[in-house]
């Protein structure tokens, strides 16, 4: 069977096409050079079981004294995990002295690998990036067959520090007197590169501090107030690689200070600096006024949709108006937009006829409910268009104050000779004193870079009465919210709230928080669900589409969805059937299913532990998660 | 035996020179080609065999700890250390010494990892190593002798312990924490979880830190310093690999030929057969697509 060739549709082009070097011709070459035992790095989980059993099937016929050994080895780890018995490798490793391995394999198989390997009774394994991070298992000689690696963001050019983690696997101390990196050839090989990389500078680490919920709710409820919380913020790594920036630009402002000060010296005028700051904000914001002003309808009515066509918003496509569409997305003056018929169409800002103004879920199973409600009551809820005269009213008179207020900066007592050159200087100084206002507001945004977020967190917490914003204290509710370290506690902490958890069956349970503790985009495959647990789901969604709105009003990215295949899984493992039969019936990886319910088991853990504010729940959440947590999960 | 599976054709090169992989060659030097051998390499070319010369296992040598270990440990008792070496090259033999110090004077350490099947693995070492009674594991889902005076156990927990003391009002039972793999402070889900530790640790807490080799690693202990008001010393080790590395591409004929030229850009003839391979190999790739 051949090597699947799923790179070519979306790898990026490279200059460079070589064929692959099928992995039994590969393992054999290296062998002849004296270079095994080789860890291939393959980019998928699939291209690694399929090059281990390749490869492996060749192997089969030729000598190797270790096959007894291996299937010793192998055997003594059955009694410990029964669950390796019956591997569909197992014969592929005996046999062949070869193993695949990556996250799709349970646990205890990845380490019977490891320890075959250390044991110097594997020749080969092909095996996935994620090798290379963590577990500690080397061999001779390291493969790289591609100078990508897939990533969340798709296929992406590996980085230094990415390669150095995997020629960290090449040479075994004190079996090895030197390690070697082989560049394999493939269509997606590309030689210069590896060379480069491996020349290159380690990455720098790169912080990832953010705010959660989780760490604003325990920090505020130690220190007690924003301030303080801001305090701890501010001491992240983050925080410490903008201070460069932030001292650039302190020093940039006092040059312009000093410079604005000379000038005013030298002229003898005797106007602190923050005069000519004013005339540089009402300089400024009168030509704001002016340049904003809307001199056409046209403009004004550009304006104006620029402002209210947002998504989530239904508009009407042309004058007439009939034909809606639902605003995915907004470029500058562009729209793209879902319509009636379920399709997807991008036209220009102008093309907008009439905007509605409710704000949707931008969820397409949620689209025709909106499109209803306007077909109901579209004439109500239609926004009123802004006139010409409307948008130009009031103008005129603000600038005139603006005038006033400018003419007002230089000495009224002063002759008037003088005062035109106070005045002359103080307009000649605009540009240090634009720079200046610059440099403040740069300062500004930069030290709320990280503060921000907690504040926007702080609000959504407050919404939902984990949090009160005005008193900066945590309430009752979100004390317990702070003990429930989830990564999704918010919505936990809703389902809790609604009552909507204490009353379930255990496989519900099981069901539920697996729908929220899986990885958003997994298949777990497509077992039926009961009717109830799928109006549970249901219901949860409801929650969730309310949790996200107000994040997303506060500007906070939506959190992923929910996942049903999860919650299937989860409560089938939950009901009692085996391992194997799980596995058969989710056709899903070993690895993955593992993950989603130890994960799943964590969460009720934590759930467990809320037992002195919500006694049933934490009851039930124990009683799941002993369920759930059952070999080989544990 | 290692040498026994080299080959299923059964051509095993290196067998010919006898001694080569065991005792002759244990000098140290082995990254370097030695005249007297190359010549004797049977059908290779003389590229080919500088590549390949000094394959094998060396001679056993009794454990001496290496100077930057040595550096590590004796400035963990003033100071937070930030150990950068790659995987394999004895960071943690560093972590187990300076535990066996601490245990040993009856005080207290905590073991942080980033993932679960590390922390179980380390758990198992450490009880063998100290005594079972003496470790205990906390994980998300596993909570075993969590009085211990040595813990092992995820980031995660480690952070949630600090929350909660804090909020407590109480203090944290540890005079060391180990970070090990602190470089998923990068990570870009969970590395949020590693500064709060950080920055959450009282200062008398002593800190080690146990990184892969990152760029900026003094930026790094500076900021530690700066927000611990405890000096943080950078221990790299020198000459960055345990075991040397060379580098090699293998053509699509089986032959193998140095990655990296001379000047250690990449080897001229590599580039002139890849531009070949451009032209000649589209009729058969089409072929081998499918």
């Amino acid at each position: 069977m051949p090597a699947t060739r799923t790179l070519d549709a979306c790898a990026p082009i490279m200059k460079l096409r070589m064929p692959e070097m099928p992995p039994a011709t590969m393992l054999t070459a290296l062998g002849s050079y004296n270079l095994l035992p080789a860890i291939v790095f393959l980019p998928t989980r699939r291209r690694c079981d399929e090059a281990a059993s390749e490869a492996a099937l060749s192997r089969r016929a030729t000598a190797d004294d270790r096959r007894e050994a291996r299937r010793d080895f192998m055997r003594s780890y059955v009694e410990q995990h029964p669950e390796i018995r019956d591997h569909r490798h197992w014969d592929t490793i005996v046999r062949g002295g070869i193993a695949s391995h990556h996250a799709g394999h349970m646990p205890a198989w990845k380490l019977v690998i490891e320890k075959l390997m250390s044991a110097g009774l594997l020749d080969g394994i092909f095996a996935t990036a994620t090798v290379a991070a963590g577990v500690d298992f080397p061999a001779r000689t390291v493969v790289i067959t591609v100078a990508d690696r897939r990533t969340n963001r798709g296929w992406e050019s590996l980085t230094a520090s990415e390669l150095q983690q995997m020629t960290g696997r090449a040479g075994r101390r004190g079996k090895d007197k030197v390690g070697f990196v082989i560049a394999a050839p493939g269509p997606h090989q590309n030689p210069q590169r590896i060379a480069e990389l491996l020349a290159a500078p380690p990455d720098d680490l790169e912080s990832q501090f953010r705010a959660t919920y989780t760490s604003l709710l325990n920090l505020l409820d130690a220190f007690g107030s924003f301030a303080q919380v801001r305090d701890i913020a501010e001491r992240s790594f983050a925080f410490r690689n903008l201070l460069p920036r932030i001292h650039h630009l302190e020093k940039q402002r006092e040059a312009n200070v000093n410079q604005i000060r000379a000038e005013l010296q030298l002229k003898a005028i005797n106007l602190p600096v923050e005069s000519v700051l004013a005339l540089e904000r009402l300089a400024s914001a009168r030509s704001r006024l002016l340049e904003g002003t809307p001199q056409t309808r046209r403009e004004v009515r550009q304006q104006w949709l620029n402002k209210v066509v947002q998504p989530g918003r239904i508009v009407a496509i042309g004058r007439s108006g009939r034909r809606l569409a639902l605003v995915y997305s907004r470029t500058l003056d562009g729209v793209t937009a879902m319509r009636e018929d379920g399709r997807f169409s991008s036209f220009p800002l102008q093309r907008v006829g009439r905007v509605f103004a409710p704000i949707f879920s931008t969820r397409p199973e949620r689209a025709e409910e909106a499109f209803d409600e306007i077909h109901d009551r579209g004439d109500q809820l239609a926004l009123p268009e802004p006139k010409l005269r409307d948008a130009q009213a009031g103008e005129d008179e603000a600038i005139k104050l603006i005038n006033d207020a400018i003419d007002a900066l230089a000495p009224a007592q002063a002759a008037t000779a003088e005062r035109e050159a106070v005045v002359t200087t103080l307009w000649s100084l605009q540009a240090p004193a634009a720079a200046m206002e610059k440099a403040n507001r740069e300062i500004e945004n930069l030290r709320a870079e990280i503060w921000e977020p907690f504040e926007r967190s702080a609000r959504v917490l407050d919404h939902f009465g984990y949090l009160d914003f005005a008193k900066e204290k945590v309430t009752e509710r979100g004390k317990w919210l702070a003990d429930l370290r989830v990564d999704r506690p918010l919505l936990i902490g809703e389902v809790l709230q609604r009552n909507l958890f204490a009353s379930l069956e255990a496989t519900h349970a099981a069901a539920l928080i697996a729908a929220l503790a899986a990885d958003e985009d997994r298949d777990y495959g497509e077992l039926e669900l009961e009717d109830a647990i799928v109006s549970l789901l249901i219901k949860f969604e409801e929650i969730s589409f309310e949790v996200s709105t107000a994040e997303w009003k506060q500007g906070i990215e939506a959190a992923p969805e929910i996942n049903f295949s999860a919650a299937s899984a989860a409560a089938h493992w939950a009901n009692g059937v085996g391992w194997d039969e799980l596995v058969r019936e989710t056709r899903a990886e070993e690895g993955d299913l593992v993950r989603m319910l130890s994960r799943t088991g964590e969460a009720l853990l934590q759930i467990a532990g809320l037992r002195g504010t919500h006694a049933l729940a934490a009851e039930l959440a124990s009683r799941t998660a002993e369920i759930i947590l059952r070999e080989p999960i544990r | 035996m290692r040498r026994s599976h080299g080959d299923p054709r059964g051509r095993k090169p290196f067998r010919k020179r006898p001694g080569h992989d065991r005792g002759a060659r244990s000098e140290g030097h082995q990254s370097r080609p030695q005249p007297d051998q190359v010549t004797r390499g049977g059908n290779y070319s003389r590229e080919l065999q500088s590549l390949l010369t000094g394959i094998g296992t060396p001679k056993p040598e009794p454990f001496k700890a290496d100077r930057f270990q040595t550096e590590a440990l004796a400035a963990l008792e003033f100071e937070d250390v930030l150990v950068t070496a790659p995987t394999g090259s004895g960071k943690t033999w560093i972590a187990r010494e300076e535990i066996r110090r601490l245990l040993a004077t009856g005080k207290r350490a905590w073991y942080t990892s980033p993932l679960k099947a590390l922390t179980n693995s380390k758990y198992q070492e450490f009880g063998e190593e100290f005594g079972a009674e003496r470790v205990g594991i906390l994980t998300g889902d596993r909570k075993e002798n969590s009085d211990a005076p040595l813990i092992v156990g995820t980031t995660e927990i480690y952070r949630n312990q600090l929350f909660d003391a804090l909020r407590g009002g109480e203090d944290v039972r540890v005079d060391l924490v180990i970070f090990d793999e602190a470089h998923y402070l990068g990570d870009e889900d969970r590395g949020h979880v590693w500064e709060e530790a950080i920055i959450l640790t009282p200062p008398r807490i002593r800190m080690l830190l146990l990184s892969a080799t990152v760029g900026n690693a003094r930026e790094l202990a500076r900021w530690i310093e700066e927000l611990r008001g405890v000096p943080c010393r950078v221990v790299t080790r020198p000459g960055d690999r345990p075991v040397p590395l060379r580098a090699a591409f293998l053509l699509p004929d089986k032959k193998l030929v140095s990655l990296l030229g001379p000047n250690g850009k990449l080897n001229r003839e590599i580039a002139t057969i890849v531009a070949q391979g451009d032209e000649t190999d589209r009729p058969r790739r089409d072929y081998r697509r499918r």
